[in-house]
């Protein structure tokens, strides 16, 4: 998945029928204000940040005239958002609402379909709702070999408690809404609020939308527009992390990889398998490691890649050692991993004998694995330890290093 | 490759499809324009699915119109709209979809091999006895299998049931199968952060749906030391509030009666102590 800026997702729906309010983009007070005199007063200046729930942390604020804009653009601007420092403002003309209606679209992974839920009570989070009025929150899965249809979103609507002019708008802002979510291969679409305003439009106030990443081939429009990795991390991507980004997207037709920075750490740490990973990063931990990186691979990379990743999981300031954990390969050719390790150790001229350097990786092609590091002198096991042992054996080292 | 390795395990592939390539053999094996061709030909009974993401919502319905009824699903990143789709296609015709993103199915007991599972050494992991194992990791379908194997024991079935947002079988589906099978006396089942699989899994035993024994082991504690809403591993494999939580996996998985190892290598001695 691969969140997208609220810009870039309003512009998605203004193209498809969807009224949203006016909005610019800004990345200075004095932009803003230039922004807010051409929208007109009063406006609403947003914190332009991937991630929900902006009005809980101060990044929503509204502004009555230049001087007021200025200063809360001079301040949100200041912010840090879960994280993302603020780059950029939208300024968006302020609604006169009359109602705050709650819409949204994701996949229920158990029934494997698409769920709409509507309320009639936006405007706070859906887990508040869920708490305070679950009676008010509306459902509709979506049977994908029938279609959604026009009178489906009408159901909805009414449910909701719409009737009249009303109905019928909400009634085709939905439709349209969940027919986006289909054609842009969204995973999720939330519009909250989705507000009724007093000359009687429907307009789409604050849109969250993540795509789905494994689409782009079909959505270039889109794919040029978003940053892929985006849900594999809880702040912006380190330079590491895009170089990595770069690394794998490279050669993307042969292996997955995936690198993410930890706080701190001595241990630069290479994982194989999603599963095998979650294993071995638990099993360090348990055993007092301190990873500085998490990077998984999988399907069978070539040497070159595996070479790309070893070597940003070195380059990270505070790595002493270098750890691999990998589960019994099905596919995955173990003598390639092995010759893209040394690679990255040659290139880096990282003497293994002087620092630890621990691989449990067995599979296909293990005995020629096994030669290439032994020759190399990194420290090899295969099937004769288990995954959780290899983790024990690392962190031995570092404790030898740390009492020299 | 993988065609040859599963051949050589004993496997019976009769088929293959490919547009444009009618008329050549691969290890042996006759090549078809279209599935339809290949069934009239042969007794299909299952199709594993290798094609790259654009083409496989096309193929798994190629597979469906043609009436095979279990479809393994190797291709991973399929746009998860065409995923959604054909899954809802396959339960309306009863098909068994395993997959997407699977290593494969293997039992060594029949010597079948669907997929790369095992690759050119499946005896290494997948020993003949009477465990079943389910995995939404594909390497940690071996590695578990091959901990039964160090404890002493041996694979039933061992079932990559992929790692995907969406996909065909989950657990339970595969654990309704496991009852049923005479071969199978415990299951192993791999456990991850995010879905609802295992709290499912506690819920069809508390039902009495599964009364085997199940051990679990479920990875990923750390993630909930990490900011929600992250991806680690699988792309499946994701907190968010309560939901999708390690410990509460583990917890219903113990309410319920599964055996859950605190350790991964614990897995051996929980099956010596259950198996005997």
């Amino acid at each position: 998945m691969a969140r997208v800026l609220e810009n870039v997702a309003k512009e998605i729906l203004k193209a498809n029928g969807i009224a949203t309010p006016a909005f610019a983009v800004a990345k200075t007070p004095q932009e803003a204000q230039e922004a807010a005199n051409r929208i007109g007063y009063p406006v609403v200046v947003k914190a332009l940040v991937t991630v929900g729930k902006r009005g809980k942390t101060g990044a929503v604020k509204f502004a009555d005239d230049a001087r007021e804009v200025q200063a809360h653009a001079q301040t949100i601007l200041g912010m840090t958002v879960r994280n993302f420092p603020v780059e950029a403002l939208l300024i968006e003309s302020k609604l006169a609402i009359t109602r705050e209606l709650y819409f949204s679209v994701t996949y229920d992974a158990t029934r494997r379909m698409p769920v709409i839920i509507v309320s009639a009570e936006g405007g706070v989070d859906i887990e508040e709702i869920a708490e305070s009025a679950p009676e008010k929150i509306v459902r509709h899965h979506v049977d994908l070999t029938l279609g959604f249809h026009p009178y489906q979103a009408k159901e909805l609507c009414s449910a909701m408690g719409l009737e009249g002019k009303t109905l019928q708008r909400a009634t085709q802002t939905v439709y349209r809404l969940y027919k986006n979510f289909e054609k842009v291969d969204a995973t999720v679409l939330e519009v909250n609020p989705l507000v009724l305003t007093e000359d009687g439009g429907i307009t789409a106030a604050a849109v969250l939308m993540g795509v789905d990443d494994d689409a782009f081939y079909r959505q270039p429009a889109l794919a040029d527009k978003v940053e892929v990795g985006t849900d594999r991390s809880w702040r912006p991507l380190t330079e590491l992390e895009k170089e990595m980004v770069a690394v794998d997207a490279a050669e993307s037709y042969r292996g997955t990889a995936r690198y993410t920075e930890m706080e701190g750490g001595d241990i630069g740490f290479l994982c194989g398998g999603g599963g095998g990973s979650l294993l071995a990063y638990d099993s360090l931990l348990q055993c007092g490691g301190q990873p500085a990186n998490y990077t998984e691979f999988g399907g069978n990379p070539t040497e070159t890649k595996v070479a790309g990743l070893v070597k940003g999981v070195l380059s990270k300031p505070g790595v002493k050692s270098f750890f691999m954990d990998a589960n019994i390969t099905n596919n995955t050719q173990t003598d390639i991993v092995a010759k893209g390790i040394v690679k990255a150790f040659q290139e880096m001229k990282i003497d293994p004998t002087k620092f630890p350097a621990v691989v449990r990786l067995a599979g296909v092609n293990d005995t020629e694995a096994k030669k290439i590091f032994t020759d190399f002198h990194i420290e090899y096991y295969g099937d004769d330890i288990s995954m959780e042992d290899a983790a024990r054996v690392i962190v031995d080292r570092m404790k030898a290093v740390k009492r020299e | 490759m993988v065609t040859r390795h599963a051949i050589a395990y004993g496997s019976r592939i009769v088929a293959g499809v490919t547009p444009g390539k009618k008329g050549q053999a691969v290890e042996g094996v006759p090549v078809y324009d279209t599935l339809k061709r290949a069934c009239q030909l042969h007794q299909v009974d299952t199709s594993v699915i290798y094609v790259p993401p654009a083409f496989a919502h096309d193929a798994v319905m190629e597979a469906i119109g043609n009436g095979v009824r279990l479809i393994l699903i190797i291709t991973e990143r399929i746009p998860r709209l065409d995923v959604a789709r054909f899954l809802k296609v396959a339960e309306g015709e009863g098909c068994t979809i395993v997959g997407p993103n699977s290593v494969g199915i293997i039992n060594p007991h029949d010597r079948v091999k669907l997929g790369a599972i095992g690759g050119d050494n499946a005896q290494r992991c997948f020993a003949p006895g009477q465990v079943g194992v389910i995995s939404r990791s594909g390497g940690m379908t071996a590695e578990c299998s091959w901990m039964v194997k160090r404890a002493g024991y041996g694979v039933s079935t061992s079932v990559s049931i992929g790692g995907d947002p969406l996909i065909g079988s989950p657990p339970k589906e595969i654990l309704k199968r496991f009852e049923k099978d005479p071969q199978t006396k415990a299951v192993v089942l791999w456990g991850e952060p995010g879905t609802s699989y295992e709290e499912d899994v506690a819920d069809f035993i508390a039902d009495g749906g599964f009364t085997k024994p199940l051990i679990a082991y479920v990875a990923g504690n750390f993630v909930e030391s990490m900011p929600e809403g992250i991806v680690f591993g699988h792309a499946a494999s994701i907190v968010s509030g309560n939901s999708g939580r390690p410990s509460i996996k583990i917890r219903r998985l113990r309410e319920a009666g599964a055996h859950v190892a605190d350790r991964f290598n614990d897995i051996m001695d929980i099956l010596k102590e259950v198996l005997g």
